[in-house]
């Protein structure tokens, strides 16, 4: 009996503890969409902290399994439904302008190109001319004589949702809710812009902190502003502080079901499955000041798919019409399909490549102190078979944009000297060049085993990327096979995102041991671009934060570098700008800290002309440019008000 | 014994099943030694070649030229660059420029690409045209040029000072090479993957490395089977109890979650290929237990097991000579049996990320996993996936087989 009664009390803990470990055990999802992480990254990048909660958000979403919804016809009118894929993962948290984890992707909250459905920038921002283009301001904004203030005005016609237009103190005291609440906007901006005051009804000023020398410490960041932040209404503001009794947290997570807005689109459905959102008939911007008249398709629905394959298949059978993902091998469904798709150019790369995914060194890792060995791996790797195979073309290749620190568009690309860093930039593959680099430097193979020994102890490194992000693996294993080629040992390893984002964005500490080698993403095109850029990925400012997400995760420290890019801010002579990029270039392609691998667009523009036709692409006459930026970010929202039905 | 193998090998399921598995193991041996070359090297840049022989250019250029005057060459050559939609499509358009429907014969090739070179301007802008349409025109009217061409292609190096183009050979229509006379040909009977490796050097390495872990995992499973079942059998109270109370524990788990669970939580970095294979043999015991426990219960009181006990052999004696024998080819039986699902389990784990650290060692499952990661599937690039999944099939398939062929010789009941 005793037994029988031991056996029973055994077998009970044994059940209550392997339940235990399974419950402590996340169940895997094998695919975690990559696209969506880095591109949301890429437009918040200015705001640190709300990047951190970003990322967290989309990473969360991907564990979750998602159903792939049935095609509902019937549900919405396919005649006035514009379909979208690759923005949204997992369900919509909020609708709260002030949070940073709304996890609503179609919504838009800012960012350099910012999502305009809802609500609305004073500026739109254009990556293709590098303008901003008035949208709820009323002609371009302007300077003070001596550099210390923005003026711009609010368009007469600009009104909020609910019929109130909208003004200078709205935009003053979204600011200072910024502030207030320490949003990601505030904490980001705080350190460049010291107020911002409604003149009048309509006339806001930007003042921006000055510097000991009573100059603006940061001129480029606070002209970026107008584009990059959104304009809350400050009676809604009040009520919602009202509500959550001034609390920060509270007023964070508050979802925010009422919020007033000013864009063209707001929620009409929304679950697990899919988003919807429906144009506002009383837009403000059917004003023949702005658009004059409404975007054209009714609704804008966005279907959450399960991963990648999901999407493509959707987008195939013309069930999505918008796609923001990678697809690879997109030429074949209209070269072996003839399916009716098409993207921004038509020829590889596909699109206009915008931010640089970069292999960065952990300058602490042994030996890759050494520039020698750092530009021996650098130069060895076969990117040509990076572009072909892990991007299946979608990225311009080396030959065709020389590495710099430049995205591949030509106003970036004017910005430095091409001819006086010509001997810097490789092309990679020269097996013989690295070789003969690590036996000038010492670095030979002193044992016979095959591996090359840096002081007597040989050279083995990790090359690593998050898991399931199948485009970066594929480009980290390209790298890994250069190693072996010139004999330093590389071998791969994959963690999962959420361990991998702890380690790599840990910047005040020497990065653990299996990060010799590791891939992040750098910034896309914008107005203070390429000097944020370069910031990110050069400044030593970001060595030793606790929480890095802005970048240089190899902390690398060059004085020069440092004071180059504090300069060039608030240099105006364009010769002289010129003159610092080229430098700068050159320092980076001299000490190589890192290492770009491709160009990657700053969204995945793939469209489908079965319903909706007459998408911007290359030479489309439109003036200005409409952006391929998936008919919603920046100014390529305009691409709403010209498409066409196929068959009206 | 030698009367054993002789009536197994009498019977057809198995020697069938047999020689399958003999001859996937021969291909597994054989191959790498014929074709040693690694099996994850890059060769492709490029996903997905098509499966065929790929003759270098460069070195057909070289090689020996050799006259054939085929009939219909020409015929052909312009059917592989317009075919009957291209020619429909063209007529569509200049329908739409307004040229009269009648006037456009789409069988006369050299009358409609008059036709089209006069009329196609890729700027016209035609009602209703969508952007793809447009860009497949565009890429229509590229291969159309030279369509009709008789002359000979010239082939033309860079002098290396100044620059000009110099003739070097010229190539007619009615040229060919002798593949074999060519340098540089390679066969790529299922051609590249994703990542631009050979699938069939990958496929052998891969049913190798799968072959592997299925027989460690597969004696792993058994031998702590059989040992936990000839215990418990023949021992019986209390170690019975305990070792069929974790057998339960195990039976009512699903195997498959549990092997999710470990291989996840054990982590990439120390997934090898003998890792899964220890890790499924562990998850994978418990059935052989429980029958191999039957049926020693069945055997431990039969007379010659109760005349060792008599004779004071020790248990270790009587299971191993008094016991064993009698269940032996039920072991066997089954162990092929856990092979196969090792395999099959290798192979479910890796389509979930799960399997071995990914490009160290391929493995079937991998190759699937990184089929359906690059949509080889949706693209229609079956060589990508059809021939993993015939492999392990014919594996699985051939182990069962023999496993229905021991049982016909070894169950009287099922003899006919």
């Amino acid at each position: 009996m005793l037994r029988k009664k031991l056996m029973a009390m055994l077998g009970a803990i044994v059940v209550l503890s392997m339940m235990m470990t399974a419950c402590a055990t996340p169940t895997p999802e094998r695919i975690v969409e990559t696209v969506v992480v880095k591109e949301t990254v890429e437009t918040v990048k200015e705001v640190e902290v709300e990047v951190v909660k970003t990322v967290e958000k989309v990473v969360e979403k991907t564990v979750e399994v998602m159903v792939t919804p049935e095609a509902e016809e019937g549900a919405l009118p396919r005649n006035e439904t514009l379909y979208f894929n690759g923005q949204q993962w997992g369900a919509v948290v909020g609708w709260n302008p002030y949070s940073s984890s709304n996890n609503n992707a179609m919504m838009g909250t800012g960012g350099d190109s910012h999502r305009a459905t809802m609500f609305e920038t004073p500026y739109l921002y254009n990556m293709l001319d590098g303008q901003q283009y008035p949208l709820l301001a009323d002609g371009p904004w302007s300077w003070n004589a001596d550099m210390t203030e923005i003026t711009f005005k609010f368009k007469a016609a600009a009104k909020w949702s609910d019929g109130t237009p909208v003004t200078a103190e709205d935009f003053a005291y979204t600011w200072d809710t910024h502030l207030k609440y320490n949003t990601g906007v505030g904490a980001g901006n705080k350190e460049y812009i010291d107020d911002i005051v409604a003149v009048d009804d309509k006339t806001v000023v930007i003042k921006a902190k000055l510097d000991e020398n009573g100059k603006t410490i940061n001129p480029l960041l606070v002209s970026a502003f107008v584009s990059s932040n959104i304009v809350i209404q400050k009676a809604w503001t009040q009520k919602l502080e009202e509500r959550t009794g001034g609390d920060e947290t509270k007023l964070k997570a508050d979802p925010a079901e009422d919020v007033v807005y000013s864009g063209p689109y707001h929620k009409f459905f929304a679950d697990d499955t899919k988003v919807v959102f429906i144009r506002d008939d009383n837009y403000w911007g059917q004003d023949k000041s702005m658009w004059g008249k409404l975007p054209v398709p009714k609704y804008l629905a966005h279907v959450i798919f399960k991963d990648n394959a999901a999407g493509s298949v959707a987008l195939a059978k013309g069930e999505v019409d918008v796609s923001q993902q990678f697809n690879s091998n997109i030429q074949l469904l209209w070269e072996s399909y003839g399916l009716p798709i098409s993207t921004y150019l038509p020829e590889p790369p596909y699109g206009i490549g915008a931010s640089l995914p970069t292999a960065f060194y952990n300058l602490k890792s042994y030996g890759l102190d050494q520039i020698a060995v750092r530009k021996a791996i650098a130069i060895a790797v076969d990117y040509p078979t990076i572009i072909a195979n892990a991007m299946t073309n979608q990225s311009a290749t080396f030959d065709q944009v020389p590495r710099s620190l430049m995205n591949p568009t030509p106003g970036e690309q004017a910005m430095y000297n091409h001819d006086a860093v010509k001997d810097l930039q490789w092309a990679g593959n020269d097996i013989e060049g690295a070789k003969a680099l690590l036996d000038a430097a010492g670095i030979k193979d002193t044992d016979g085993d095959g591996w090359r020994e840096y002081n007597g102890k040989k050279l083995s490194y990790i090359a690593t990327c998050p898991n399931g992000w199948s485009d970066w693996q594929a480009a980290i294993e390209v790298v890994a096979a250069a190693g072996k080629k010139i004999g330093i040992d590389i071998t791969t390893n994959y963690p999962e995102w959420s361990v991998y984002q702890t380690v790599v964005t840990k910047s005040d500490a020497p990065l653990p041991e299996g990060y010799d080698i590791f891939m992040m993403w750098s910034a896309g095109a914008g107005p203070t671009m390429p000097w944020g850029r370069i910031r990110n990925m050069m400044s030593s400012e970001w060595v030793g934060m606790a929480s890095n997400w802005s970048g240089n995760w190899g902390q690398y420290v060059n004085p020069r570098a440092d004071e180059l890019i504090k300069a060039i801010p608030g240099e105006t002579d364009a010769a002289k700008l010129k003159e610092m990029y080229t430098e700068l270039v050159k320092i980076y392609l001299t000490d190589i800290p890192s290492f770009t691998l491709m160009y990657r667009p700053q969204s995945f523009h793939a469209v489908n002309e079965t319903v909706w036709t007459n998408f911007p692409h290359q030479d489309d006459g439109s003036k200005p440019p409409v952006p391929p930026l998936d008919c919603t970010d920046g100014w390529g929202i305009a691409c709403l008000y010209n498409i066409t039905l196929v068959n009206p | 014994m030698k009367h054993t193998l002789q009536q197994v090998f009498r019977s057809g399921k198995f020697i069938f099943g047999f020689s399958i598995l003999v001859a996937i193991l021969l291909i597994v041996i054989i191959y790498p030694l014929v074709i040693p070359d690694p099996p994850l090297a890059i060769i492709a840049q490029g996903t997905f070649f098509e499966p065929g022989i790929y003759v270098n250019v460069y070195d057909s250029i070289i090689a020996p030229k050799y006259t054939l005057n085929l009939e219909g060459a020409a015929a052909k050559r312009i059917a592989s660059r317009l075919n009957s939609d291209d020619r429909l499509a063209m007529k569509e358009w200049l329908v739409a420029v307004g040229i009269p429907e009648d006037e456009i014969d789409i069988e006369d090739t050299a009358l409609l690409l008059e036709l089209w070179e006069t009329h196609f301007d890729p700027k016209t802008q035609i009602a209703g045209m969508t952007n793809a349409r447009r860009n497949y025109y565009i890429r229509l009217n590229a291969s159309l040029e030279g369509l009709l061409a008789t002359e000979a292609a010239i082939i033309a190096v860079k002098n290396p000072t100044t620059g000009a183009l110099e003739e070097k050979s010229v190539v007619a229509q009615s040229d060919f090479v002798n593949a074999n006379k060519v340098a540089n040909v390679r066969l790529l009977p299922l051609g590249t993957d994703n990542f631009g490796r050979d699938v069939l050097t990958e496929l052998i390495a891969a049913a190798r490395v799968s072959l592997q872990i299925g027989f460690v995992a597969g004696i792993i499973a058994t031998s702590i089977g059989l040992t936990l079942g000839l215990l418990a059998g023949y021992i019986g109270g209390i170690v019975d109890d305990i070792i069929m109370f974790f057998t339960n524990l195990f039976t009512v788990i699903p195997g498959l979650v549990l092997l999710i669970l470990i291989s996840f939580s054990i982590g990439q970095e120390r997934r090898g290929a003998t890792t899964i294979a220890i890790v499924i043999g562990l998850t994978s015991w418990y059935w052989t237990t429980r029958a191999v426990r039957a049926q020693v219960i069945s055997l431990r009181n039969r007379d010659h097991v109760n005349l060792s006990k008599l004779s004071g052999h020790s248990i270790v004696h009587i299971i191993l000579n008094d016991i064993l024998p009698y269940i032996a080819s039920y072991v066997v039986m089954a162990m092929i049996l856990q092979i196969s699902s090792a395999i099959l389990a290798e192979a479910g784990l890796s389509i979930l990320g799960l399997g071995p650290r990914t490009t160290e060692v391929p493995t079937l499952g991998l190759m699937m996993n990184w089929a359906m990661i690059y949509y080889a599937h949706t693209l229609g690039k079956w060589w990508a996936y059809i021939p993993v999944l015939v492999t392990i099939a014919l594996i699985t398939f051939s182990m069962n087989l023999m496993n229905t062929g021991l049982d016909q010789v070894f169950n009287p009941a099922l003899r006919d």
